[in-house]
């Protein structure tokens, strides 16, 4: 145990000790780090992407880092004289990986701290689990660097190995590219690759309900590990000279039988394609969002006016309003609610400010996360100040930060909280302060972290503001009627 | 109970035979040798008993246990440099030490390693800036740092210059001084003759004789050789026929070695006939059968060719 620590201690420090390491290990992951911070352009930037910066740099270290330096040292017989030792084989791998392990989580760390500094990136919603999350994600990504270093030959058979397993995840396999982003068949393939199950697990933590929300793809990534680590064990050599015959590199096969059981589980699961994106012109504009979401326009009256698409039957033409406003809230009148137009609102089965079609047929664990905001509501001081503006918009706040940090229950948390809103004043007082809120976009404060309900921050008041205000809108024209449920998906 | 007994071991690589049948014992305290050319089977042998190679037949035994079936308890009792000392670059030779002493029950200082083989003042310099002969002191300071029982050298001294073998020769002698077996594979005869208690000679995988090197000298057929120079040129004829000579070559014009089968006889029929010639004997030596000679007696090549 005592030299397995030192091994370890010092395959850290002799890594330190290499520029090319280091140029891979850290200077890599923070070009990713800046490339997708200028690529996708989401609010809050980098945080629906943190999952997938990870999982790149877990699978560099994998892929390169790690079967590159097995290679360089058993090439020059470094490991021909471990094997002089006392010492087992295992013992070995686990001190390597480990290192691995050390190194590849310092460079997480290092693009987590970057982006929260240049960015100003969220914090992960749940660090430990996420740090337990990053623990299943290299034990699979290692295990198949592993079997990497044991199939190649020398250091330029590592490269082409490597990038026969890091290009197909990047470009198809939802690590690079979202999988929103990806063809249906793109979506099916990805399954049957370990990168998928990464991003999912990783960003379950970072914006997520966390490790519950990630049981499966922990459970996949456990798999394809353990086949990964089974296969390198056995194919394992200490020297060149030690060629695996035929029968050593079948247990290559044992590596992939864990990408295949686990595509195939998640076949019969149905869960291998997710909602598509529009494609549009080109695949940028699928992953960047229009910059109109994050510099919306105003109008005179206030009310936004950007993108076509809306779920609302228009009552009114979407022409600046010509009464004058009224004073207060108590002085909005049906004309000011007529006057509130609609047409610039994202569907409601959109990626911004969705909302459930309804609440019913829920999966029991999600109506439980449901019924369990619900209760947190019906005590949450915000929700019961005395203003009523400001109780309305610390409620819409709770719509809006779900939606900003992608939670996965960011469509059904509207209809929670509009019920809870709809609940705390009567129907004509409500539509005078949505009306008023319509009114008044830049008007008053919301609320930028919620970690009392699951929904960490601060974000950006600005951002938090414009999709409040929205659902805002949205909930005025529930309550006036004017919504036209023909047109939801 | 011998340190080292090593019965009837073989090894192939693919139609190749590397190892056919060897057998030696290595006695405690003994510097037993393996002599032999290159691709003469002495490295697999050293391999296969430290556990690099995995024999297709025979057995090892080394200090008194199973080699193959107890490698790891093996290991603890054992030290072994093998031909070019590999590490990583970046590494210090008292980062290395300090390493493989963690994996031992019963390790040495790193310390007093450091002294011992001259590493002081490169102890704290990386890997890639050591000479060939520090790389080697540093490879045999780690064959140490369990205080083996047994030591495995293969080619220690090979690609040295002078100096440094001389100082690695010392550093071997001392080994046995304090009572360690070691096991050295060469290629070098002067090495073999100035270090080995007995030397083993290894051709195409057999071992083809043991013995100390005088036993081997003395049990060869080969001959002692005169080497004389005359004033005068001496026809290569009249020294054929001499009765006791059994093989003449001219050096020079006045200059001659013979093979003769007593060196008193030949001596005696060399001057005789010199006198009959009225010549003069200007020099003479006289030369016992070498271990060389007994190589090439053996194998029917040199050594250094």
């Amino acid at each position: 145990m005592r030299g397995f620590l030192q091994h370890l201690r010092l395959t850290l420090r002799l890594n330190f000790r290499s520029p090319q390491a280091l140029v891979y290990g850290y200077l890599v992951p923070l070009f990713f780090l800046i490339a997708f911070g200028s690529i996708f352009k989401t609010v809050p930037p980098l945080f629906r992407e943190m999952g997938q910066l990870l999982t790149i740099t877990t699978l560099g270290g994998a892929c390169f880092g790690m079967p590159t330096a097995m290679v360089a040292e058993r090439e020059r017989g470094v490991w021909r004289r471990y094997r002089l030792l006392p010492a087992g084989t295992i013992g070995f791998i686990f001190s390597t990986m480990l290192a691995r392990f050390v190194l590849v989580a310092s460079a997480a760390l290092m693009q987590i701290g970057l982006a929260r500094l240049v960015y100003r990136t969220p914090m992960p919603a749940h660090p430990l689990q996420l740090f337990v999350a990053f623990g299943f994600v290299s034990f699979a990504f290692l295990g198949m660097g592993l079997v990497i270093a044991m199939l190649a030959e020398n250091v330029p058979a590592v490269q082409a190995l490597g990038q026969a397993i890091f290009l197909p995840m990047i470009i198809i396999g939802g690590v690079g590219v979202p999988l929103k982003a990806l063809p249906v068949w793109a979506q099916h393939f990805a399954g049957f690759l370990p990168g998928r199950y990464a991003v999912e697990a990783l960003q379950a933590c970072v914006n997520g309900n966390g490790l519950t929300a990630a049981r499966f793809d922990l459970a996949a990534l456990l798999l394809i590990g353990l086949a990964a680590l089974l296969a390198g064990a056995k194919l394992f050599r200490w020297d060149v000279g030690q060629r695996p015959n035929a029968g050593a590199r079948a247990w290559t096969l044992v590596a992939l039988v864990g990408w295949l059981a686990v595509g195939l589980v998640s076949e019969s699961r149905g869960t291998l394609t997710v909602r598509s994106e529009p494609i549009g012109n080109g695949l940028m504009e699928a992953i960047v969002q229009p910059e109109t979401t994050t510099a919306p326009s105003t109008t005179a009256a206030g009310v936004r006016s950007s993108s076509p698409t809306t779920q609302f039957a228009t009552t009114q033409p979407a022409t600046a309003p010509t009464a004058p406003n009224p004073p207060n809230w108590q002085a909005v009148t049906a004309a000011d609610a007529d006057q509130i137009t609609y047409d610039d609102l994202e569907a409601d089965d959109s990626t911004v400010t969705p909302i459930a079609h309804s609440l019913d047929n829920l999966p029991e664990d999600v109506k439980g996360q449901m019924d369990d905001l619900a209760g947190k509501l019906a005590d949450w001081k915000p929700g019961h100040v005395d203003d009523p503006v400001e109780r309305v918009r610390n409620l819409l706040s709770v719509c809006a930060l779900p939606d900003i940090l992608e939670d996965p229950n960011e469509s059904n948390v509207p209809l929670v909280v509009f019920e809870q809103i709809k609940g705390s004043m009567p129907k004509d007082q409500l539509i005078k302060v949505l009306t008023w809120i319509a009114l008044k976009p830049d008007e008053g404060t919301y609320l930028t972290a919620l970690p009392e309900l699951g929904f960490p921050g601060p974000l950006q008041q600005d951002i938090v503001r414009e999709r409040a205000e929205a659902y805002g809108r949205k909930l005025l024209a529930r309550v006036l009627g004017k919504y036209h449920p023909t047109t939801a998906q | 109970m011998p340190d080292v007994q090593v019965r009837n071991l073989r090894k192939r690589y693919g139609d190749v035979s590397a190892i056919e049948d060897v057998s030696f014992e290595i006695n405690g305290g003994e510097i037993f040798g393996l002599l032999g050319p290159n691709g003469a089977g002495k490295t697999s042998t050293l391999e296969c008993i430290i556990g690099l190679r995995v024999p297709d037949g025979g057995s090892v035994e080394v200090c008194g246990l199973d080699a193959l079936r107890q490698s790891r308890e093996v290991k603890q009792r054992i030290g072994a440099q093998l031909q070019a000392t590999a590490l990583h670059d970046k590494i210090t030779p008292r980062e290395a030490l300090r390493m493989f002493a963690a994996f031992y029950r019963d390790a040495a200082g790193v310390e007093p390693l450091i002294e011992r083989f001259s590493l002081k003042e490169k102890a704290d310099a990386r890997f890639e800036t050591l000479s060939g002969g520090q790389k080697q002191r540093l490879g045999l300071a780690l064959a140490f740092v369990n205080e083996p029982r047994v030591v495995f050298l293969d080619e220690p001294t090979s690609g040295l210059d002078p100096q440094s073998r001389r100082e690695l020769h010392q550093l071997i002698l001392q080994m046995r001084s304090e009572g360690r077996s070691v096991l050295l594979t060469t290629h070098y005869i002067e090495e073999a003759q100035t270090l080995c208690d007995r030397i083993a000679i290894v051709d195409h995988g057999k071992v083809i004789a043991t013995g100390t090197p005088a036993e081997l000298v003395a049990e060869s057929r080969a001959l002692p050789r005169l080497s004389f120079r005359a004033a005068q040129p001496v026809a290569e004829s009249d020294l054929r026929a001499l009765p006791s000579v059994r093989d003449v070559a001219a050096d020079s014009a006045s200059a001659y070695r013979l093979r003769t089968t007593s060196t008193t006889r030949g001596i005696l029929e060399l001057v005789r006939l010199l006198e009959a010639q009225k010549n003069e004997l200007l020099d003479l030596q006289v030369q016992k059968p070498s271990l060389e000679d007994v190589f090439i007696e053996l194998t029917g090549t040199s050594l250094r060719e």
